[in-house]
C-alpha cells in the first residue's frame, strides 16, 4: 500500500470545502457523455481529459494516478466513473480504486450498458443517487484545516515583485495555522540548483532525481527561460520563507506531515492546477500576470495579479489585487472562498481540465 | 452514383457541413470557447483542446499547422478564433489562412475585450453575424474526385479486420476509381504490417517515408522505457480477440482498400484532392488521429469499430461502421452502418462495400450520423511532448525520407 | 455435423483460425483438416489448426503475427498467455522472428 492509500483510508471523509459529484471520466472517448450528465445534475462537474488510452508506461501510470486523486478529492462528495469499455484505464479498475478509499462510487461503461444514449440515463440517475445520499454543512474551515495549491504561470516583474512576495507571506501563514501548501512549477527549481538544495529538507534522492537535466525542451519555455534571469531568492518567494519538505510525483499526495511540499508539474496552470489538486489542494491560488480566466471543476480557484495592463484588461475575472491587498487580506479572501463564496472563475463558470503528460500517445 | 451535394467555398473546395467553428488558440480559453457555441445555433461547434499557450517551438508549430488545418477545412463556412492575448502561438497566420480560403473569420481577445464575461457576450455576437453570413451557403451537385475521406479505426477486435476494415477497403477502392481521396493513418498500427504497405507504395521515395515513420513510432517504446505492448492491443482489442499489434495492424490496414500508396503526409498536414489513398503519420489514439486528418482536409471520416466506440468530432461527420454483430445489436443507435452481416455470413465484402460507399455520399450530402445526432464531438490535438523532441532532436526528420 | 463450428482460415500458409462462433471442447471446425476445440475458445478468438513448437511463429493473414512463447497443439485457444508480439518492446527480445515476419 502506497503512502498515499494509507492516509486516505484512515482520514477519508476529510472535511472538503465543496460538495460536488465528480463524473469522471476514463478516457477521451467517453468525455462529451460525462460533459452531458454533469449539465443535467445540480452540483455534478465533469473532468473531460484527452487521456486514458494509447499511453504506455510512466505516461498511463501517471493518468490513472491523477483520476484516482481526483474521484479521491475531499471536495467530492461521490463519483460516476464512466468509460467506453476498450480502453487502456478501464472504468471499473478505476471506480475500484476510488472505493476503496471509501468513497461512495459507481461505475457504468457505455459498451457494457449499450451505448451512450443508455449512458446518459443510467449516468444521470447514479450521479442524483450520490447527490441525494449526501449532502453536508460547510463549517466554515480556518487556514489550518486546509491544503492549499499554488501555481504561478509568468515570470512578469509586477508578478516577481509584488504577487509572488504576497502569496509567499500568506503560505507562512497558513503553514504556521498548521494548514499544508502544495507547490507546483519546476522551472525555478530547476533554474538555481544549489539554492534549491539548500531549501529543500527532504529526501536528497528526489531532489537530485527533479534537478537532473531530463535533455528535453521546458514544457513551459518562457517561464524557464525567465526563471533563470532572476536571483534565485526572487523566485524563491513565492513559496514563503519555509523549507520545501517533500518533492511529490505528478498525481500523489504527500505525507500527511509535509508542510510545503513541491509538485513534480511546470508551470503551465491547467496541468499544475490539476496536480496540486491531485496532491490534496482544498483550494488553488494562481498567480497569474497574463490573467488566465479558468478554474478547476474541483477545486475554486482564486486569481492573483499584480500586473496593472492586466487588472484594467480582465479585472472582471481577477479575484485579488495584489497592489491592495496584504497577506491578511488574501488569508480572509481564501477563508471566504473556503466557506462558500464563489471565486470569480466559478462565478463565470469557466473550468478547465488537463492532465501532464509524460510522454507522447501511441 | 459518383455525385454527391455540397457547399462550394470561395477557395474553390466543397464542404459536406456548413459549421461555424468556434475555436480557441489555447487551452485558457477552451472553456470559454466551449461557453459561446453552445449558446450558438446548432451549427456553431467548438473545438475546445488542450494545449497551452507556451510550449516548445516545433510543438507550437505543430499546434498552428493543426489550428489552420481545421479552420481551413472544407466544411468550416466561418470560424470564430478565441485568444486571451498572450498565446505563443501564431494566431494572426491562422487568422489569415482562414481569410486567404475565402471564408469569414473573426478574432476575439479576452484580455481586449475585458474578461470572460464580456468576451462570451462579444463572441455570441460575432458567432450570430457568422451564422447568418454562412447561412446562404447552398449545396450543389459535386463530382466525387473534389471528396477526401478520412479512413479511422477504434475498439478494434478480431472482426475488425475481417468485416469492417475490409468493407470500407472496399469503399476506397470505389472512391479512389471514381477519382476521389482516401487516407487512413495511426502510424502504430502498420507496425507489423509495413512490409505490405511498403510493397503497395508508389515510389521508392514514398517506401522509404513511410518505413521512418513506422521506425520513429516503434521507438516509443524505448523512448518510454515500455512495451508498446502496454498499450496495443488495448485491453478491450485482447477480449476481443485480438493478440499482438502485427495482428491488429495486419487487419487494420485493410481498411484503406488496395490501390497504390501515393504519399505518406505529416500529422495534420494538407491531403491532396484527387489523389487516390494517401497516408498520414498519426498516432493511433483515435480521437487526435481524426483530427489530424480533417486538418488535412478529410471532409467525411469513416471510423470502424468492433467493440464500439461512439466518438464524433465537431467539424466532420464520423460514420461509424460495425463489424461485430453482438455491438451491433447491442450499439446500434450508436452505429450508422452494419458490416457485421460480413460475419454471420449474411453479405459479402462487395456489396457491403458498395452500400457503405453509398452511405459515404449520402453522408456527404447531408445525412446525419449517429454521433451528429447526439453531440457527440470529441475533439483532441496531437501533442509533440518534450521528451521526444529531445529524443529524436538531430534525427532527421521522417518527412524529409526518401528525397522527396 | 451440427458440432461444427463456424471459423475462417484467412490464408493458405496460416497455422490459426478465427472463430466466427464460440466453441466448446470437443467441437470440430468446419474448416479444412481435421481440428477439434481442445478447450473453450469464444468468437473472435484464434484457434491453432495445427502444433506449434516454442518460438514458432504464429501465422494469420498470412503473415506472422506473433511468436509462441509456449508449446501449443492443435486445437488450443491462441491468444496473449501462449503467444506474444515481437514488435514495439523495450527489451528488443523476439526482435529475429520479427525480421522472420518479413520486416523489410
Amino acid at each position: 500500500m502506497s503512502t498515499a492509500d494509507a492516509r486516505t483510508a484512515e482520514n477519508r471523509r476529510e472535511p472538503g470545502i465543496r460538495d460536488r459529484v465528480l463524473i469522471l471520466p476514463s478516457v477521451i472517448c467517453s468525455h462529451e457523455v460525462t460533459e452531458e450528465i454533469a449539465d443535467r445534475v445540480p452540483g455534478a462537474v465533469a473532468t473531460p481529459h484527452d487521456h486514458g488510452c494509447a499511453q504506455i508506461g510512466r505516461d498511463n501510470d501517471r493518468t490513472a494516478r491523477t483520476l484516482v486523486a481526483m474521484g479521491d478529492h475531499p471536495n467530492v462528495a461521490g463519483c460516476v466513473v464512466v468509460g467506453l469499455g476498450c480502453e487502456h484505464v478501464q472504468s471499473d479498475a478505476l471506480a475500484g480504486r476510488i472505493a476503496d478509499r471509501g468513497v461512495p462510487v459507481r461505475e457504468l461503461s457505455i459498451q457494457s450498458v449499450g451505448g451512450t444514449d443508455a449512458c446518459l440515463e443510467e449516468g444521470v440517475a447514479a450521479a442524483e443517487e450520490l447527490r441525494a445520499d449526501h449532502a453536508v454543512e460547510n463549517g466554515g474551515p480556518d487556514l489550518g484545516d486546509l491544503t492549499v495549491g499554488v501555481v504561478s504561470t509568468d515570470l512578469a516583474e509586477p508578478t516577481v515583485g509584488r504577487a509572488e512576495p504576497l502569496v509567499g507571506e500568506f503560505v507562512d501563514r497558513v503553514r504556521s495555522a498548521g494548514g499544508r501548501v502544495v507547490v507546483a512549477g519546476t522551472e525555478r527549481v530547476r533554474a538555481h540548483p544549489d539554492a534549491a538544495r539548500e531549501r529543500f529538507v527532504g529526501d536528497r534522492e528526489a531532489i537530485e532525481e527533479l534537478l537532473s537535466d531530463r535533455g528535453e525542451p521546458a514544457r513551459a519555455p518562457r517561464v524557464a527561460r525567465e526563471a533563470g534571469e532572476y536571483a534565485p531568492a526572487e523566485v524563491g518567494r513565492l513559496w514563503g520563507e519555509g523549507r520545501i519538505e517533500e518533492v511529490v510525483a505528478y498525481g500523489d499526495r504527500p505525507a500527511p506531515d509535509s508542510g510545503l511540499a513541491l509538485v513534480d508539474s511546470a508551470s503551465r496552470f491547467e496541468e499544475a492546477a490539476t496536480g496540486v489538486v491531485a496532491a490534496g489542494a482544498h483550494i488553488v491560488v494562481h498567480v497569474t500576470g497574463d490573467g488566465i480566466p479558468t478554474g478547476h471543476p474541483l477545486a475554486p480557484v482564486l486569481k492573483v495579479s499584480a500586473t496593472r495592463a492586466t487588472l484594467e484588461a480582465v479585472g472582471a475575472d481577477i479575484d485579488v489585487d495584489a497592489r491592495e491587498t496584504d497577506a491578511a487580506g488574501l488569508a480572509r479572501r481564501v477563508r471566504e472562498t473556503a466557506a462558500g463564496e464563489p471565486c470569480r472563475a466559478e462565478r463565470h463558470g469557466v473550468t478547465s481540465f488537463a492532465i501532464e503528460r509524460a510522454g507522447p500517445s501511441l | 452514383m459518383n455525385t454527391f451535394e455540397g457547399y462550394r467555398r470561395g477557395d474553390g473546395t466543397v464542404g459536406v457541413r456548413n459549421v461555424v467553428a468556434v475555436m480557441p488558440l489555447s487551452v485558457a480559453v477552451s472553456a470559454v470557447a466551449a461557453r459561446i457555441a453552445e449558446e450558438g445555433p446548432d451549427r456553431v461547434h467548438a473545438t475546445p483542446h488542450q494545449l497551452a499557450a507556451d510550449a516548445p517551438e516545433a510543438t507550437l508549430e505543430q499546434t498552428r499547422r493543426v489550428l489552420e488545418g481545421v479552420a481551413t477545412n472544407p466544411n468550416v463556412g466561418g470560424a470564430l478564433l478565441l485568444k486571451l492575448g498572450t498565446e505563443a502561438v501564431d494566431g494572426e497566420r491562422v487568422a489569415d489562412a482562414v481569410a486567404a480560403a475565402g471564408r469569414p473569420v473573426e478574432t476575439l481577445s479576452i484580455r481586449e475585450e475585458g474578461g470572460t464575461a464580456a468576451a462570451v457576450a462579444a463572441g455570441e455576437e460575432i458567432v450570430d453575424d457568422l451564422a447568418t453570413e454562412t447561412a446562404g451557403a447552398r449545396r450543389e451537385p459535386v463530382d466525387v474526385s473534389e471528396l477526401v475521406v478520412g479512413v479511422e479505426c477504434g475498439g478494434s477486435d478480431a472482426t475488425s479486420g475481417l468485416a469492417s476494415n475490409p468493407a470500407v477497403g472496399e469503399a476506397c477502392d470505389r472512391l479512389i476509381e471514381a477519382g476521389g481521396t482516401a487516407s487512413f493513418s495511426e502510424t502504430p498500427e502498420f507496425i507489423g504490417a509495413e512490409h505490405v504497405l511498403a510493397e503497395r507504395c508508389a515510389s521508392e521515395a514514398v517506401r522509404e517515408k513511410l518505413l521512418a515513420y513506422v521506425e520513429r513510432r516503434e521507438a516509443a517504446a524505448e523512448l518510454m522505457g515500455a512495451d508498446l505492448r502496454g498499450a496495443q492491443p488495448s485491453p478491450g482489442n485482447q477480449e476481443g480477440g485480438l493478440t499482438t499489434i502485427e495482428e491488429k495492424s495486419l487487419g487494420a490496414i485493410a481498411k484503406g482498400g488496395t490501390t497504390p500508396i501515393r504519399d505518406v503526409v505529416p500529422y495534420g498536414a494538407d491531403l491532396p484532392t484527387g489523389e487516390g489513398l494517401v497516408l498520414m503519420d498519426t498516432p493511433g489514439y483515435d480521437v487526435e488521429s481524426v483530427t489530424g486528418k480533417v486538418s488535412g482536409g478529410a471532409q467525411v471520416i469513416v471510423f470502424t469499430t468492433g467493440r464500439g466506440s461512439t466518438t464524433g468530432n465537431p467539424i466532420a461527420p464520423v460514420i461509424k461502421v460495425c463489424g461485430n454483430p453482438e455491438t451491433w445489436e447491442r450499439m446500434g443507435s450508436n452505429m450508422d452502418a452494419n458490416a457485421s452481416t460480413i460475419v454471420t455470413g449474411g453479405d459479402d465484402l462487395e456489396t457491403v462495400g458498395e452500400r457503405i460507399y453509398g452511405t459515404i455520399l449520402e453522408t456527404a450530402s447531408g445525412r446525419r450520423t449517429a454521433a451528429e445526432v447526439r453531440g457527440l464531438r470529441e475533439f483532441a490535438i496531437n501533442e509533440l511532448q518534450p521528451n521526444e523532441l529531445g529524443y529524436f532532436e538531430g534525427e532527421p526528420d521522417p518527412a524529409e525520407a526518401g528525397g522527396s | 455435423m451440427s458440432d461444427d463450428r463456424k471459423a475462417i482460415v484467412l490464408d493458405g500458409t496460416d497455422t490459426v483460425a478465427t472463430m466466427l462462433e464460440g466453441g466448446e471442447v470437443g467441437h470440430s471446425l468446419a474448416v479444412e483438416g481435421d481440428v477439434e476445440l481442445a478447450e473453450e475458445i469464444p468468437f473472435g478468438h484464434k484457434v491453432a489448426l495445427r502444433d506449434h513448437e516454442r518460438d514458432e511463429a504464429v501465422r494469420k493473414y498470412g503473415e506472422a503475427i506473433g511468436v509462441a512463447t509456449e508449446p501449443i497443439r492443435a486445437g488450443e485457444w491462441v491468444h496473449t498467455h501462449n503467444c506474444d508480439s515481437a514488435r514495439g518492446r523495450a527489451d528488443g527480445a523476439n526482435a529475429d522472428a520479427a525480421a522472420g515476419g518479413g520486416r523489410s
